[in-house]
């Protein structure tokens, strides 16, 4: 169930050049938000700009946690790209925002033999919502491949090597890692995954490098969810504008805000 | 206390389109809304005027390529191209949803020719749950449906009337603000025997993006609403309302109370909520809260006295 209501912004703070972290207080979703879910963020009381923004949520506490002072808050990590997350950088502590969530689904955690590979594939801030769902994770045998176009773009690498992950990290221009990008590092890892259907592979990040990846793995070697990116109308599966083309023979345009964002990447036809 | 006791208290908030009365002049329009069952969270649907789904056609529409949507100043350019389940899945799937719902439940429609139309108006005049039909002239997102008959008063005129022949359900036709002369098209409806006209549809509008020199919409070519085009809306339900003497339903970029009661004052019966539903979907409750204050406030009783200001016969 989506709820339409107020959070109250904790802190809005740039933890890099160009990439926010924005904690809200806000209990109603913060408590029922699953890894992969979203929220729309109104990012302005008037009408510039007029749509509300998708956000995937990075951290959210509830009553499990330990520290009670954190219960009810919600993380978003944004990055500066445009008109609506500039708006969002002149947040203020103490200021009201408009939230609609949580919307979506999310990611499907299946039991896990312990023998499973998992792999996540991110690139720029789309790591930020793989993050949520690698501590919802039992741990098991991990591989993170972080990518970005330069060292600055790399985020949440500490939250992976604190679960004690094996992580690979590209850079389009070699400041940090591997140099290329996160799908041609990947593929130089290929071998490292048994051959079996088993081998669970989550990924978010820009087209492009879900396009990259779904050619990757043609060979049926991974069950791969991927989350995926797109200009939204509503949020909430009204207005069909974030549709994405599918292999569903009746209905081919799915709503990434209602079906998705989450689809099984072999599911998704590129044009 | 003698005072308090004459005043208004409970304006009468109920309007007539044809041969429906709607509690309330607030409609939400069709493309905008989703089946109505994507607003259930957020507020009662009961409490609408009426409910306009999604525009359904014949045969399943597949909608067009995305990109399908791109936000502009104040307002968004969409090319959504009517995707919808068509006739027989809309009765199986989606239909039954409304039978607990305490609104009237108005059907857009279209077709790719004529008898496309008539064949959709005779299938959903038998429907009980169906109040009235909104018929789609004015889509600028697909080639055949809609707009070909909409910017042509003569085929209009023709279209309507076949149509009003098949069914006995209040007929409000839905016209293109894409035309040179509004008056001219709302008086094709009316004389077809159209019971109500709603305007305005979208305004044909494009966006280039100039880092990739492609266009934003996998169109080329979408419609603009929102409340960018409110101005040139309202100025065209003031002009249809005085071409015609049936009820005009006015939109476009109406996103509160006031923008409404703007409407309602040139001429508009009733109004629809488009584009707002997808930025604030509880805009048509406090719209309709909104105009009730108003009429409190000012001491009307009947918000159809708004609409009389400048069409007394009405």
């Amino acid at each position: 169930m989506a709820l339409q209501t107020n959070g109250i912004v904790l802190e809005n703070r740039e933890i890099k050049p160009l990439y926010f972290l924005l904690e809200i207080h806000c209990p109603s979703i913060a408590t029922i938000i699953r890894p992969g879910q979203f929220i729309m963020l109104k990012v302005s009381d008037n009408n510039h700009p007029f749509l509300r923004r998708p956000f995937s949520v990075y951290r959210c506490y509830s009553d499990d946690q330990p520290d009670k002072k954190k219960k009810g808050n919600l993380w978003v990590l944004y990055k500066m790209v445009g008109q609506g997350t500039q708006k969002m950088t002149e947040f203020k502590e103490g200021q009201r925002v408009d939230i609609i969530g949580p919307l979506g689904n999310g990611f499907t955690l299946p039991p896990l033999p312990s023998s499973t590979d998992i792999i996540f594939v991110g690139g720029g801030v789309g790591i930020a919502t793989l993050s949520p769902l690698a501590e919802r994770l039992a741990i098991g045998k991990w591989f993170v491949f972080i990518g970005g176009k330069t060292q600055n773009d790399i985020l949440c690498s500490s939250d992976f090597k604190r679960l004690n992950s094996n992580i690979f990290i590209a850079t389009e221009d070699g400041s940090l890692g591997f140099k290329g990008t996160v799908i041609d590092l990947f593929l130089s890892h290929r071998k490292r995954f048994k051959r079996s259907e088993s081998n669970y592979l989550y990924a978010c990040g820009p087209m492009g490098m879900l396009r990259g990846l779904a050619r990757t793995i043609r060979l049926k070697q991974f069950v791969c969810q991927a989350s995926l990116e797109s200009r939204m109308g509503c949020g909430f599966g009204a207005c069909w504008g974030c549709v994405v083309k599918t292999t569903d023979p009746k209905i081919p345009y799915q709503r990434v805000c209602k079906e998705g964002p989450v689809f099984n990447l072999k599911e998704i036809v590129w044009e | 206390m003698g005072i308090m006791a004459s005043s208004v208290q409970n304006p009468d908030l109920s309007v007539k389109i044809g041969r429906i009365r709607l509690k309330n002049p607030v409609i939400v329009a069709s493309g905008t809304f989703g089946f109505g069952e994507e607003y259930e969270d957020f507020f009662d649907l009961s409490r609408l005027g009426a409910i306009i789904p999604k525009g359904i056609s014949l045969k399943p529409m597949a909608g067009n390529h995305p990109p399908r949507i791109f936000e502009t100043e104040g307002g968004i350019i969409n090319s959504i191209g009517l995707q919808n389940p068509g006739f027989q899945d809309f009765i199986k799937d989606k239909l039954p949803y409304y039978k607990r719902i305490r609104s009237h439940l108005i059907i857009n429609f279209f077709g790719n020719t004529q008898k496309e139309y008539v064949e959709l108006a005779r299938r959903f005049d038998e429907v009980p749950e169906i109040s009235g039909l909104e018929m789609n002239i004015s889509c600028p997102n697909i080639r055949k449906g809609g707009i070909v008959f909409g910017s042509n008063p003569k085929m209009a005129y023709h279209l309507v009337r076949k149509v009003r022949k098949s069914t006995k359900l209040t007929l409000i036709v839905k016209l293109s603000p894409n035309v040179t002369d509004i008056k001219l098209m709302a008086k094709s409806a009316e004389d077809g025997g159209a019971d109500a006209v709603s305007l305005v549809n979208t305004f044909k509008a494009m966006a280039f993006n100039i880092h990739s020199r492609k266009p934003e919409l996998g169109n080329l070519i979408g419609g603009l609403s929102g409340p960018a085009i409110k101005p040139i809306a309202l100025r065209m339900v003031w002009e249809a309302s005085q071409a015609v003497k049936i009820p005009v339903i006015g939109m476009g970029g109406i996103m509160k109370a006031e923008d409404a009661i703007e409407f309602i004052l040139v001429g508009a019966s009733a109004v629809q909520i488009g584009s707002a539903n997808l930025v604030n979907p509880r805009t048509a409750i406090e719209v309709i809260d909104g105009i009730e204050k108003y009429l409190i406030q000012n001491q009307i009783k009947r918000v159809k006295k708004l609409t009389c200001l400048f069409r007394p016969h009405l």
